[in-house]
């Protein structure tokens, strides 16, 4: 114990010497992760009181302003499909053969069953933008050495003023979020697991979303195929896109 | 004169027949009072209860508050009015701030409605100084109702989740400091109470309110803009709607009652009539006027609801004034459809609805004894007296 | 002997009509107040059972934690093989599946964009299912506004206020959207082919009401539903028997430790309503008790009139010859069917005006408004077996009493002195 705690107090005096900027660490971390565009599959794993549940559904984004998923799977899901135009979210279903906005209260609701609302969903990643962000610390999560990033917010208008990310020193990854109430409460966490090198990029094909407030396990991500840098056409973020 | 004198004298020489006609018209005096009375007592129990925990005297909306709207309740908060201050100071009025929350008490997940109001105010009962601390964790105040509901007890915490103006997501553990017992169902089914400066704090809105409660009814309430004064006839409409509601269909059951009574007077009416033919004629050849024969006999009539009357009085002012005393037993469940309702009713009977029923009968009474005795008016006393008349 | 009395009931016009009608109308008044006092009191009561609670209701242990928040992820599931032993083991008793559930409406315009929204409650009820028993048990009919009640798969009815907030008529299209059981989104198209009016301002402002089978589908309930609802075979709820049925059930089927296993509640261990049921009950005894009493009087009296305005007649057939016994025997023979006769028309007419304020109710909307109470605002009359035979009480009893004491007075008077009232 006291030997891990020397090794601790040891990394942290030796990181000061060398410690990036947080702002330079963010960015590593966008160069790393974002691209022109993606295509993702993937595996939404949902754990209920009853049972849990797997629903498979490809994303197709730019940047973080356009974004179009497609359900593939359970059946019942096939063929349900949203987009996300900046703060602007539309659903549509075969069934149905209507495209409803989604608005207000119905922003609060959680995206199938999981502990992610659609207000989750929506929220702006521009980081450097919206918080200053200052490097407090260094951890090991997983036998992996991160650096500790607190966020705290520049403007009034977000909905979570702090947050907390630890970013994997090698690959700068973020290996988990964590975002807080305005005094401090832990509201969500997120983990990122599975980093995997795809095209030249680490990138986790894993996260466990959980709101802490509530009982219950989380729901999870898995990240079965992911392309970047695709020609995605056009028409894909346009409401008529949905109904194609 | 002489007639009341007669027909006092003709109604007691009846015996039996009168004293049954009398029982039964003293019964319809004694329920509808006494139905009255608990509906008024109600009445007066669940405004004053009203008055005391939820209203005040009347209140000052920021214009854009509707109660019944949860989507706008967070836009419907703006800055206490600078010509208010006085009367905040003087607890002649108070301010309440309202906004949509979230609470997880074991891990469930529910929404409410944050009131957060000063811990040293006068206008209303519920006992806000509990709030009154200096500690930074949030205090709260909430009813039984919402205790029971959510399984909670003083000492207990629960996180609280809440957007502040600004629509950033805050939270914290709150404490409940105490639980208060209302009959006012309004103000406790999700309903959390805080200290007003702390929910100005949690919303970042410092200086700002959504309503403001005054003290006194009276109070000359002056126009200001931004906020729309609420009268005592506009917040206890509900109320006044469901007593009305009550008092029609208990009409219907006095209704029913006292045409029971009428019709009983009515056959004694036509049987002594037909009974008294010959005195009928032989008064008549007296010298007295049809006229007067019949203002004998619906006197006659009408003196039942007299005696009725003091009947009624007899053994209805025990009766009545001890429920008066003792209330009138409401079961629990009753508070659970809206309305303030305490355990126990207290009637309250007033001189108006005493002597407003007294004289309803008195006058029902006097028609349905008319209506047999007109006949007399037509009748021949020759024939009368020699009984021909069926 | 009973047509010769009947003989001279008719044709004494003072023997016969009058007092049947006074015996008629009191009698009528007793069944009225008897049907009117059960209706508005038991009003509330029915009105839970038929509309929330049943008689009994099962649903699982999770969900009765906390019963208003309509979780559809708690429902039961396998709910065919359970209604299935349900029915096997209490044959006698109606089991009903609903499922209630929440979300939102929205219409579209004619080229699909959204026109108007608002939240809504909903019901999934045997409209189609079952014979389509829940359209009489929920008073669909007379509830109904315009339109029709639902004839297929996909058409549903929409409260009356909601309509009008919503700018939608009968024919218009509806999408719902809420959330499955798994909680995906549940996104499906209907058509409105009703309006209805519940007559609680809480449902009017925001309801729905669709067939059980769709709202399964819709929510992806396959073999699920939220609540089993159990009706004693009466129709009238009996707490000894509901609580015998309770126990028997859960001590078969529930399981403490799984908070998904089944477990049956009587509607008075629902809504509180236990206590507000025994006050009922008592309230209702005294008020009928009070009021059979005071009919009794009444009636008493008109017996003892009828009796006594005969005394001449009796005196001439007491000097005729018949015996002072005899002619007692057919003054009370007279009143049983005078009282006979009285009680069956006022009980007639009494079911009559019953069964009017029964099926139409009397609607005291008017005086409500802006409320959300769950109070109705239509009193309704109730006929019930009592109804039938608590006129002949008064109606019968008390004639015959009345008579009998009238009577009492031929024995005391002489035979001249009654003789004499005839020449009067």
């Amino acid at each position: 114990m006291k030997k891990i705690l020397i090794l601790i107090l040891m990394t942290i005096v030796f990181i000061n010497a060398q410690t990036p900027s947080a702002e330079m660490i963010l960015e590593k971390i966008d160069e790393n992760m974002t691209s022109e565009n993606q295509v993702v599959t993937s595996k939404m794993i949902i754990h209920g009181r009853r049972a849990s549940r797997i629903i498979e559904s490809k994303s197709w984004s730019v940047g973080d302003s356009k974004n179009f998923t497609e359900y593939l799977s359970p059946a019942r899901e096939q063929g349900t499909k949203m987009l996300k135009i900046d703060d602007n979210l539309w659903i549509y279903t075969p069934s149905t053969d209507r495209i409803i906005k989604i608005s207000g209260h119905m922003l609060k609701q959680s995206v199938m069953g999981s502990d992610l609302s659609y207000e989750d969903m929506m929220e702006s990643q521009e980081l450097t933008e919206n918080y200053d962000a200052k490097v407090t610390g260094t951890t090991v999560i997983d036998e992996v050495n991160c650096w500790v990033i607190n966020l705290i917010g520049k403007v009034d208008n977000l909905a979570y003023h702090k947050r907390k990310i630890w970013v994997d020193k090698n690959k700068y990854i973020p290996l988990r979020e964590e975002l807080y109430a305005k005094n401090g409460k832990l509201l969500k966490r997120m983990e990122l697991k599975d980093i995997k090198n795809i095209n030249g990029r680490w990138y986790p094909t894993k996260m466990i979303f959980k709101d802490m407030l509530k009982r219950g396990q989380g729901t999870e991500f898995v990240i079965d195929d992911i392309k970047f840098d695709q020609n995605i056409p056009e028409y894909k973020f346009s409401k008529a896109g949905l109904k194609r | 004169m002489l007639s009341i004198k007669l027909a006092f004298r003709n109604l007691i020489g009846a015996g039996l027949r009168t004293w049954l006609n009398v029982i039964v018209l003293s019964f319809s005096f004694v329920i509808i009072i006494w139905n009255k009375g608990v509906l008024n007592g109600w009445n007066e129990q669940a405004r004053h209860d009203m008055v005391e925990w939820q209203i005040g005297g009347g209140q000052y909306w920021q214009e854009n508050y509707d109660p019944y709207d949860m989507f706008t309740i967070n836009e419907s908060h703006s800055a206490i009015p600078q010509e208010f201050k006085n009367d905040i100071a003087n607890n002649e009025m108070t301010p309440i701030l309202i906004n949509t929350g979230t609470i997880y008490p074991d891990g469930r997940m529910q929404n409410v409605i944050l009131n957060g109001i000063m811990p040293n105010q006068k206008v209303l009962k519920i006992p806000t100084e509990k709030l009154e601390n200096n500690s930074n964790e949030i205090s709260v105040l909430i009813g039984k109702r919402m205790a029971k509901n959510n399984k909670l007890e003083v000492g207990d915490y629960f996180p609280i989740r809440w957007r502040d103006a600004n629509e950033t997501f805050d939270a914290s553990d709150a404490k409940v400091v105490g639980i208060f017992n209302s009959n006012v169902p309004v103000i406790d089914q999700g309903k959390i109470w805080i200290s007003l400066q702390q929910l100005q704090k949690m919303l970042v809105t410092p200086n700002e309110a959504t309503m403001l409660i005054t003290k006194n009814v009276d109070r000359k309430n002056a126009e200001v803009d931004g906020w729309i004064f609420r009268d005592h006839k506009f917040l206890l409409s509900d109320m006044d709607e469901i007593i009305r509601m009550k008092n029609v269909g208990g009409s219907i059951f006095y209704l029913i009652l006292l045409a029971l009574a009428l019709l009983a007077i009515f056959d004694t009416q036509v049987l002594s009539i037909f009974r008294r033919q010959k005195e009928i004629g032989t008064e008549i050849a007296l010298g007295m006027t049809r006229w007067q024969v019949v203002r004998l006999f619906t006197v006659e009539g009408a003196m039942y609801s007299i005696f009725a009357a003091v009947l009624a009085a007899i053994y209805g002012i025990p009766l009545l004034a001890l429920q008066a005393k003792n209330g009138f037993p409401m079961p629990e469940a009753a508070d659970s459809y809206g309305l303030p309702i305490a355990k126990a009713i207290y009637p309250t009977y007033s001189l108006g609805l005493i002597f407003g029923t007294v004289f309803v009968i008195f006058i029902a009474t006097l028609i349905v004894s008319y209506l047999p005795a007109k006949k007399i008016s037509k009748i021949n006393p020759t024939d009368a007296i020699k009984g021909k008349i069926q | 002997m009973i047509k010769f009395l009947l003989k001279g009931l008719i044709r004494d016009r003072h023997r016969s009509l009058f007092p049947i009608l006074s015996i008629s109308i009191g009698v009528t008044l007793t069944v009225l107040m008897q049907a009117w006092v059960t209706g508005i009191l038991g009003d509330m009561i029915d009105f839970n059972a038929r509309f929330t609670t049943g008689h009994t209701k099962v649903i699982t242990r999770a969900y009765s934690e906390n019963m208003q928040q309509m979780a559809s992820d708690l429902a039961i599931v396998g709910v065919d093989e359970l209604t299935d032993d349900l029915e096997k083991e209490f044959p006698n008793m109606n089991w009903i599946n609903r499922i209630r559930f929440g979300g939102l409406i929205d219409i579209p315009d004619e080229s699909g964009i959204t026109k108007s929204q608002g939240p809504v409650v909903g019901w999934g009820i045997n409209i189609l299912t079952d014979n389509g028993s829940d359209i009489e048990r929920m008073n669909l009919q007379k509830a109904m506004r315009a339109g029709k009640i639902p004839t297929k798969s996909g058409e549903i009815l929409m409260s009356d206020e909601l309509a009008e907030k919503l700018n939608v008529k009968v024919g218009d299209d509806a999408t719902f959207l809420g959330s499955t059981m798994f909680g995906s989104m549940a996104m499906q198209n209907f058509v409105i082919v009703g309006i209805v009016h519940f007559g609680t301002t809480a449902l009017d402002k925001g309801a729905i009401i669709i067939d059980f089978k769709d709202a399964q589908e819709v929510l992806n309930m396959e073999n699920a539903t939220s609540e089993i609802l159990g009706y004693l075979p009466s129709g009238k709820y009996n707490n000894e028997l509901a609580s015998e049925i309770a126990n028997d059930f859960n001590s078969k089927y529930s399981n403490s430790e799984d908070e998904f296993s089944p477990k049956m509640l009587t509607l008075s261990e629902q809504n509180d309503l236990k206590s507000m049921l025994e006050y009922m009950d008592s309230i209702i005894g005294i008020i009928i008790f009070v009021f059979i009493f005071a009919m009794s009087i009444v009636l008493w009296n008109i017996g003892l009139i009828g009796g006594l305005r005969r005394y001449g007649e009796i005196g001439l057939r007491l000097a005729i010859g018949e015996s002072k016994g005899a002619v007692y025997r057919k003054m009370i023979y007279e009143s049983v069917l005078i009282g006979l006769f009285g009680s069956l028309f006022g009980t007639i007419i009494g079911l009559g005006f019953s069964y009017l304020l029964q099926t139409k109710g009397l609607d005291l909307s008017s005086m409500m408004q802006n409320t959300s109470m769950m109070i109705q605002s239509v009193y309704r009359a109730k006929i019930t077996p009592l109804t039938f035979y608590i006129g002949f009480i008064p109606g019968l009893f008390s004639t015959i009493i009345g008579t009998a004491l009238a009577g009492i007075g031929i024995y005391k008077r002489q035979t001249a002195q009654l003789f004499r009232e005839l020449e009067n």
